[in-house]
């Protein structure tokens, strides 16, 4: 397993504008990949939007009532991309992290079978903390080791509505951590999943997994669906090992009394073990051992909703839910019980101002155990965050000129009060372009791990000498990490067909967490007595990046579509650049989606990544640029089957990604071949 | 207002025009209750097309996309792809709107409204409103023959030869397909078609 690292957090929440919130968080009022809804909007529908839509989306377009307020993602004053379904289905993908590829400029580097670092601009480490990630509404990051369970997370993937992805500060709406990225993962609705679907995939990594999905209706109105998942999955560890299996199963009930109330009910159970290699550190000799360490997930989730919409311009929504995670390897246990509750509240003033404000609070309690290399004092902690935030979409010239104006007010147990303010301008000077720029504050509450663990990374025995220890110690003094972001994004479509996205960055951040070397001591306690080489967690880094990410969609013929995307970052910290080495600098894609005859398709992706150099068991060690080739093809024979073969990985044997800090074999992901069929009826 | 928005949606319009009147009056009653700034904006100058023919005009946008012609449906590689809607068009302008600019199959795309089958030679695409639905049987033949799709809104629309007809399930819009009734025609829908279809026969 990998190490924990720094930090915490755990807020929070609603996409800049405001009406993507109460879609996101309805989930079941819509599904609709191209817009984004932010407050502002060309008011009407319009034929000639709606023929932007796929026939996917305009199936779930009411036929009755005028659409809720949106406006093209082409519009959204943020570094926004969106994954569809139709994305997954075609590129062969099996979990949520590597969909995350598709993001320009999103890093993911996978660590090994289970595990992935994943963060965008910048920071990328096993537990990111500048990254809040959510499903359904229900936040996954965990405020005990400061980053995503990755392997913990996932879904029935043919039940995916999407992913929406911002890079760059969503502190506003969603609170603290949400400082370079978030991400919305939102299922349909279960009155869009009706029937029966199981899907099996069969592979050199995949032995096999299976999905199970049943969806019917209870009454008028009233839709459910009951799913299972389960997957065996090849091991990439060659020292041994790293073997992972998992099985999920839930339901989620939509009710709909009426086109303007949605309440839905939503929960999950999982359970994931992973075979792993993990370096036990003991104060008597021998230092270390190299042992197998069964990594376990098991977790469970209850959500509700109610989303009620008065009018075009104004709704109500009120969520619920409880999460449960138990998370186990070599180095400690975490269990974790969330409760939050929040609602938003979103309607028009004056004509010109389109508001919306909300707040919520959740309570979490986590309990660790302590293990050999890891120690947590306390070891229980309760966590209470309250949060108020108000935002303003403000018309300053119609359809074309608009300033949002927000705020977040939060209050954690760890670092007191904090406030993440954002302004954001968007320029549509025809239909064509738009220019958007935004200054935004976002904070990275310090995880528990970060305050009050700490972490023995190595030990040994010299000749004639007492044991020496190398630990990691937290501070319970640490402050919130803090950015303000500076971003400019223009958007083109000079064609029907072709498009054009940049977004720029310059981002300044201050406080950052970091371990600073200790003077050498000596301690009697645990025994033996041993020479103790110790850091210290400080608020003593701060710094400065920016960069650029440029996408580009090209429906080259009405049957073959490009996509591409390049992204540059560079990071500049001080007083220790260590941490730049994180990040790869350049990343670069193309994707060529192909509709052959017969329903066929043909799909191929080429990804580059530059190199970095990530930490393994204290010291950096330098992974090489990897070119990653993917190529597949997917057969609908018709309606109720789908066939799909896909190589992974093509170019090479095997690359590595990351670094694992517990297991001193670098992993490496290998080439991999892979057969699906999905049925439904 | 929440009620009286409610009592607008619940009403199952009974025309395209009822409805119009309806939702206008309605509309423009329960905003000036509540926001009386808002009313005293017009609601928009012209007559609004139901959100349903909004829908539709997207959808046959669609379709267009997603379905292949033979070659024999067109007179030449640079002839327009041609919409055609067929007695009187439930679509306004707003068919016009939703493909302008647009090309389907790599031709750009006109819509035209025919008043019989005899002028709809080289035509792609054949709607057939639900007023003159009746009309079906004495097209098919020809539609078969041309290459024409023929893209109806009645429940029996499928069943009787047509190759898709629309149809309102609670709040959307779904299709059916017939492939046996396109293939006649030498049409073939795309797979994402038909992984969308309610029903294909």
């Amino acid at each position: 397993m990998t190490l924990p690292r720094r930090k915490l957090g755990g807020r929070q929440r609603y996409l800049f504008g405001s009406y993507a919130v109460s879609r996101t968080l309805a989930g079941a009022v819509c599904t609709n990949a191209l817009f984004f809804f932010t407050g502002h909007s060309s008011g009407q529908d319009h034929s000639s939007d709606l023929a932007d839509l796929s026939i996917e989306q305009l199936m779930n377009e009411s036929v009755t009532s005028v659409s809720k307020k949106e406006t093209p993602l082409n519009d959204a004053p943020a570094a926004i991309s969106v994954i569809t379904a139709d994305d997954i289905d075609r590129f062969g993908i099996m979990s949520i992290p590597e969909a995350l590829r598709l993001v320009p400029g999103m890093d993911v580097a996978r660590i090994d079978g289970d595990h992935w670092a994943i963060s965008s601009r910048g920071f990328n480490f096993p537990f990111a903390d500048k990254l809040l990630v959510l499903i359904d509404g229900r936040t996954v990051y965990t405020p005990a080791s400061g980053g995503v369970f990755w392997q913990a997370q996932d879904i029935v993937l043919e039940d995916l509505d999407r992913i929406e992805v911002i890079r760059g500060p969503g502190a506003t709406l969603w609170g603290a951590n949400a400082v370079d990225g978030v991400i919305n993962i939102t299922t349909k609705s279960a009155k869009d999943t009706q029937g029966f679907m199981m899907s099996t995939a069969f592979g050199t990594e995949e032995m096999p997994t299976t999905s199970l999905r049943y969806g019917g209706r209870l009454a008028d109105n009233v839709y459910y669906r009951v799913y299972g998942k389960f997957f065996n999955r090849d091991g990439f560890d060659t020292g041994g090992g790293d073997d992972w299996s998992a099985e999920r199963g839930g339901f989620r009930v939509d009710w709909e009394p009426s086109h303007e109330t949605n309440f839905t009910l939503q929960g999950d159970y999982y359970k994931s073990d992973a075979d792993k290699l993990f370096t036990k550190i003991r104060f008597n000799p021998p230092s270390t051992i190299l042992t197998d360490a069964e990594e376990h997930n098991t977790g469970a989730d209850v959500l509700g909703r109610w989303t009620q919409a008065f009018s075009k311009e104004s709704s109500l929504t009120l969520q619920t839910y409880f999460d449960h995670v138990e998370q186990s390897d070599g180095f400690a246990l975490e269990h974790r019980d969330t409760f939050d509750i929040d609602f938003q509240h979103r309607f028009a003033l004056a004509n010109i101002n389109d508001i919306v404000w909300g707040g919520g609070y959740r309570f979490t309690t986590v309990k660790s155990d302590p293990s050999p290399n890891l120690v947590w004092t306390p070891n229980v902690s309760r966590l209470h965050l309250f949060n108020l935030f108000v935002q303003d979409d403000i018309t300053l010239v119609p359809d074309r000129l608009h300033l949002t104006l927000g705020s977040k007010f939060e209050h954690n147990s760890i670092t007191g009060f904090e406030i993440a303010p954002s302004a954001r301008l968007v320029w549509t000077p025809s239909d064509q372009q738009t220019v958007w720029a935004a200054v935004s504050r976002g904070t990275a509450t310090p995880s528990l791990f970060s305050l009050k663990s700490r972490l023995n990374l190595a030990a040994f025995q010299p000749p004639f000498s007492p044991p020496i220890v190398i630990s990691e110690f937290g501070n319970p003094n640490l402050v919130a990490e803090k950015l303000i972001a500076y971003e400019i994004g223009y958007r083109i479509r000079p064609t029907k067909q072709l498009s054009f996205d940049v977004a720029t960055f310059y981002n300044q951040y201050d406080d950052l967490i970091t371990a600073t070397p200790d003077p050498t001591g000596f301690e009697t306690d645990p025994a033996p007595p041993h020479v103790l080489i110790s850091t210290t967690e400080h608020n003593a880094l701060s710094g400065e990046t920016y960069g650029a990410e440029l996408s580009s969609q090209w429906e080259v013929m009405s049957n073959w579509r490009l996509v591409g995307s390049y992204s540059w970052l560079h990071m500049h910290l001080h007083p220790d650049p260590s941490t730049e080495q994180d990040s790869p600098q350049h990343q670069f894609q193309i994707r060529s989606y192909l509709d052959l005859p017969h329903n066929i398709e043909l799909n191929a992706s080429i990804a580059y990544v530059d190199t970095i150099s990530p930490l393994a068991a204290g010291t950096r060690v330098p992974i090489s640029s990897y070119v990653r080739g993917d190529l597949g093809i997917v057969w609908h024979p018709n309606k109720s089957i789908e066939v799909g073969v896909w190589g992974q990985n093509l170019f090479q044997d095997r690359h590595a990604e990351f670094n694992s800090i517990a297991d001193p074999n670098q992993v490496e992901i290998p080439r991999s071949v892979m057969g699906k069929i999905t049925v439904c009826f | 207002m929440v009620t009286r928005k409610k009592a607008v949606l619940n009403q199952k319009p009974p025309s395209p025009r009822r409805f119009l009147r309806f939702a206008l009056l309605k509309g423009a009653v329960a905003l000036s209750c509540v926001f009386p700034v808002l009313a005293a904006k017009p609601l928009h100058g012209q007559a609004r097309v139901p959100k349903e023919y909004q829908l539709k005009a997207a959808f046959l946008y669609n379709f267009a996309k997603f379905v292949q012609w033979p070659d024999k449906s067109f007179s030449d590689t640079t002839s327009p792809f041609v919409i055609a809607v067929l007695g009187r068009s439930p679509f306004g302008d707003e068919l016009e709107k939703a493909v302008q600019g647009r090309t389907a199959n790599g031709r750009a795309i006109i819509v035209k409204q025919v008043q019989n089958i005899g002028a709809a030679h080289a035509v792609q695409l054949l709607f057939v409103p639900a007023a003159d639905d009746s009309r079906l049987n004495e097209l098919k033949d020809i539609c078969q023959a041309q290459g024409i799709l023929v893209v109806g809104e009645s429940a029996s629309f499928v069943k009787r030869g047509g190759m898709i007809a629309f149809k309102v399930e609670g709040d959307n819009l779904r299709f059916e397909v017939n492939t046996s009734a396109a293939e006649g025609a030498e049409l073939k829908f795309s797979a994402q078609l038909l992984k969308l279809a309610s029903n294909v026969r």
